[in-house]
């Protein structure tokens, strides 16, 4: 009988407002702060707070047995100590009940692993300051932004101290192997890597309410028969936090799901474990990651972030300016610079799919891919200004692309 | 299946989008094996698509040598046509003008259409927007096969409060009395609905498409345009299609991107007004007037534009937007449009957001990196089956056989 690993990821960012070109070197809010509190408040109303509640009475009847891991960046982690500080608390109790594992990760939620390592590092090392400074705890396991990871990343994760990082369970990398397995990094040794079911967390967090899908209506009986019947040692569930009530509204059932799924699984003999136990497993093999995987998209690759000419020259453009900001010796330029690196930037700046009209993917505050570019590349050229003040006394129109870059190389 | 369709505008004779989209249906059409004769208001020296049959509506069959050209268009309000009639008058040439005023030439048209029903053999009848909808009710009159009304663009689009109550009326006597009645976007169906009182389940959309045939369809991105940045607006320089709205872009624009140039192609009411404004703006030198455009001149208007902006303050559909990302050139439309229904790879505004716009034409200058994904987007998204002639063909095509039974 497999073990059940659950994590959920709990991440918003700060969304940018719409900042036009006439706003360059006039106007120095880049973040829409309304805009950010209203959707805060609205996701800790339908999900957060009712699935920490939720989760808090399933870990008191359990007497212990129930446990899950969560992951909480650094951006959702100040916005709601700024807009919902009663959400705050409620994931401070849940933690204190020891049934809560914490993983680590980059506090800003951002690409810095496939950009630039030193900021990479940085980032890592602020979350878990963050994470102990709210929550007492320092994690020992890693997942990066998307589940990003790559043969390169893993003498990283495990030079910063960790145990175990958490990745996709992609056939390119496993093969022929089962995702239900820990694994050893090939680059890393002592690393445990543990593969996503892909198969069984997309059946909660994509299909649940899917009318069409042949396992509709997903009852916790149904799916703990599933688990309970999986080959391998232990099956790892993977998922938004947001699956519970935002992505999956309340009305599609998915809280009494969550609440059943205990009992059910523990009437078939399945435990449930944490990512830091099976950090401690002996591996059964090595897996190597040539090219980096993620859980985006079918492609479960980098795509959705770097795809596409926009979104390679917005991230360029931004890390570029890296050594200039951190020189700034400026607190507040240093945060919104790396409130920049968040990966939703580079995300809403996706054209894989927008053709077919699927824009609702993307949660995007904009209307086109093409409006984030321009919003993100407005914002990050005032930041660029603001920086060198001799380009200020330009023109703004001279200012192009490219020539921030040159200033910095000569 | 035989239509004998009732048009006013056909390549060559163009001043709107009309004469593009009957010819894209008509192609489309025949590429279905559908039978179209076409009648136009217009002798024509011969038919560009070579199995149309194209009737003339003096009457006859055979094709007319006889040169009776009119002023007569879709787009103009009445006192417009009768200056433009006066104008041909006063002309060197001797031309013959038949009708009074507009609603004469339309009765006119009429009056013939009979003839023709009697003497075509035909299954269903099609008819595009008001001038060609009394054709249609006397051409039922005589063969008693179901009438089709197709709705490009309402008065109210054209002329918003200044709508001409005896065109309104024609509309809806055309669009009540039709079998069937074909609107080419969601948001002119709803105005059908909502202001002509005509039963939902009666109007079907059909949403134009491209002729992936076009010589200059070769489906290849293309390449930046030289500089200086060139922004264009192309359509009629009326009240609907918003130039004035482009002329404040264009002042807002020059502030940032100082040797960027502005076109504005197409004739119509307001331009002597606009020609004005420009140069009170102090937009003499940025702003060039190059009149109306047709054929192989739009492809290379479009080719030669860094960003195409239509600011129409009513656009039931807006084929330049096709037009522009089949050109490869990436377009600003509003957002309320026809075309905004379809097309995702185009920035969407509201037309009267100048600030909006010019954001985005500043974006398009200064970033080459996002001309080349709306080009590359915007292209591989039009070549898409469902932006074919053939998808809209199949559509109309399903339209008769509903009301044909």
């Amino acid at each position: 009988m497999p073990d059940i690993c659950l994590y959920c990821q709990v991440h918003q960012p700060y969304r940018l407002r719409r900042y036009r070109f006439f706003d360059i070197g006039t106007d120095t809010d880049y973040f829409d702060v309304e805009a950010n509190r209203s959707i805060l408040r609205k996701v800790a109303a339908k999900c957060y707070l009712p699935a920490n509640q939720l989760l808090l009475r399933m870990i008191e009847d359990s007497s212990g047995t129930f446990r899950l891991a969560l992951s909480i960046t650094g951006t959702v982690l100040e916005q709601l100590a700024d807009a919902a500080p009663e959400t705050l608390e409620s994931f401070q109790r849940l933690v204190a009940t020891g049934a809560v594992e914490l993983l680590g990760e980059t506090y800003y939620h951002s690409l810095a692993s496939l950009a630039d390592r030193d900021e990479f590092e940085q980032q890592v090392v602020l979350h878990r300051m963050t994470i102990h400074k709210w929550f007492g705890k320092w994690p020992t396991v890693f997942r990066n932004t998307e589940l990003i990871y790559s043969d390169d990343l893993a003498s990283v994760v495990a030079g910063l101290g960790f145990q175990g990082v958490l990745v996709e369970g992609a056939e390119r990398a496993l093969g022929w192997r089962l995702p239900n397995f820990v694994y050893e990094a090939a680059t890393a040794p002592g690393l445990v890597v543990i593969p996503r079911n892909y198969q069984l967390s997309d059946d909660v967090g994509f299909r649940f309410s899917n009318r069409n899908w042949h396992g509709w209506p997903l009852t916790a009986d149904r799916y703990a028969s599933w688990i309970a019947s999986s080959p391998g040692d232990s099956v790892h569930l993977f998922v938004d936090y947001e699956t519970f009530g935002e992505h999956q509204w309340a009305d599609t059932g998915i809280f009494e799901f969550l609440g059943h799924l205990p009992a059910e699984c523990a009437r078939r003999g399945i435990s449930f474990v944490h990512p830091r136990d099976l950090a401690k497993r002996q591996p059964v093999d090595k897996l190597a990651f040539p090219t980096p995987t993620s859980w985006a998209d079918t492609e479960r690759d980098v795509t959705a972030w770097l795809g596409n000419g926009l979104q390679h020259a917005a991230q360029q453009r931004l890390y570029a300016l890296r050594d200039r900001v951190l020189l700034s010796g400026d607190r507040r330029t240093i945060e919104r610079w790396r409130r920049l690196t968040t990966s939703d930037h580079l995300y809403y700046m996706c054209t894989k799919w927008f053709s077919d009209g699927d824009v609702h993917k993307y949660f995007s505050p904009y209307d086109t891919p093409y409006d984030a570019f321009i919003a993100f590349m407005n914002v990050v050229e005032d930041l660029e200004q603001a920086l060198a003040p001799q380009l200020v006394e330009q023109p703004p129109h001279l200012a192009w692309p490219g020539y921030g870059e040159m200033a910095c190389m000569a | 299946m035989r239509v004998l369709m009732f048009g006013w505008e056909f390549p060559p004779h163009q001043a709107g989008g009309l004469a593009t989209a009957t010819h894209g249906l008509v192609k489309g059409l025949l590429g279905r094996r559908v039978a179209v004769t076409l009648v136009v208001p217009f002798p024509i020296a011969e038919s560009p698509l070579p199995t149309l049959r194209l009737v003339s509506a003096s009457g006859r069959t055979t094709f007319t040598r006889l040169r009776i050209p009119t002023p007569a268009l879709p787009y103009t309000s009445g006192g417009e046509y009768l200056r433009d009639v006066r104008r041909e008058l006063e002309g060197p040439r001797g031309v013959t003008v038949y009708g009074k005023d507009l609603f004469a030439e339309v009765d006119r048209l009429a009056a013939v259409a009979s003839d023709i029903a009697a003497a075509e053999p035909h299954d269903v009848i099609h008819v595009h927007d008001w001038i060609t909808y009394r054709a249609g009710l006397a051409a039922r009159r005589v063969s008693g096969k179901p009438l089709v009304a197709h709705i490009h663009a309402t008065e109210f689009d054209r002329a918003g409060d200044g709508a001409n109550q005896e065109i309104v009326h024609r509309e809806w006597e055309g669009m009540s009395e039709a079998d069937a009645v074909i609107s080419n976007s969601g948001v002119l169906k709803r105005q059908v609905v909502a202001r002509y009182r005509i039963p939902d389940e009666k109007v079907s959309v059909v949403h134009w498409g491209v002729d992936h045939t076009h010589e200059t369809w070769i489906g290849r991105a293309n390449p930046l345009p030289s500089s200086p940045p060139l922004v264009l607006f192309l359509g009629r320089v009326t009240w609907q299609k918003g130039p004035d709205y482009f002329i404040e872009v264009a002042r807002r624009v020059a502030n940032f991107v100082p040797d960027a140039r502005f076109v504005v192609a197409g004739t119509g009411d307001m331009l002597p007004w606009l020609i004005e404004r420009a140069a009170a703006l102090g937009l003499a030198k940025q702003v060039f007037f190059a009149g109306a455009v047709r054929g192989a001149e739009v492809d290379r208007a479009f080719r030669m534009a860094r960003v195409c902006i239509m600011p129409s303050v009513s656009e039931p559909f807006g084929l330049v937007a096709l037009e522009s990302l089949r050109s490869g050139t990436p377009c600003i439309i509003p957002r309320t449009s026809g075309v905004a229904e379809v097309v995702h790879n185009a920035f969407k505004v509201n037309f009267w957001d100048v600030d909006e716009m010019t954001n985005k034409v500043v974006g398009i200058l200064k970033y080459p990196e996002l001309h080349r994904e709306l080009s590359h987007r915007g292209l591989t998204e039009l070549r898409a089956p469902r932006f074919s002639l053939d998808e809209a063909a199949r559509l109309t095509e399903t339209v008769y056989r509903s009301v044909t039974g």
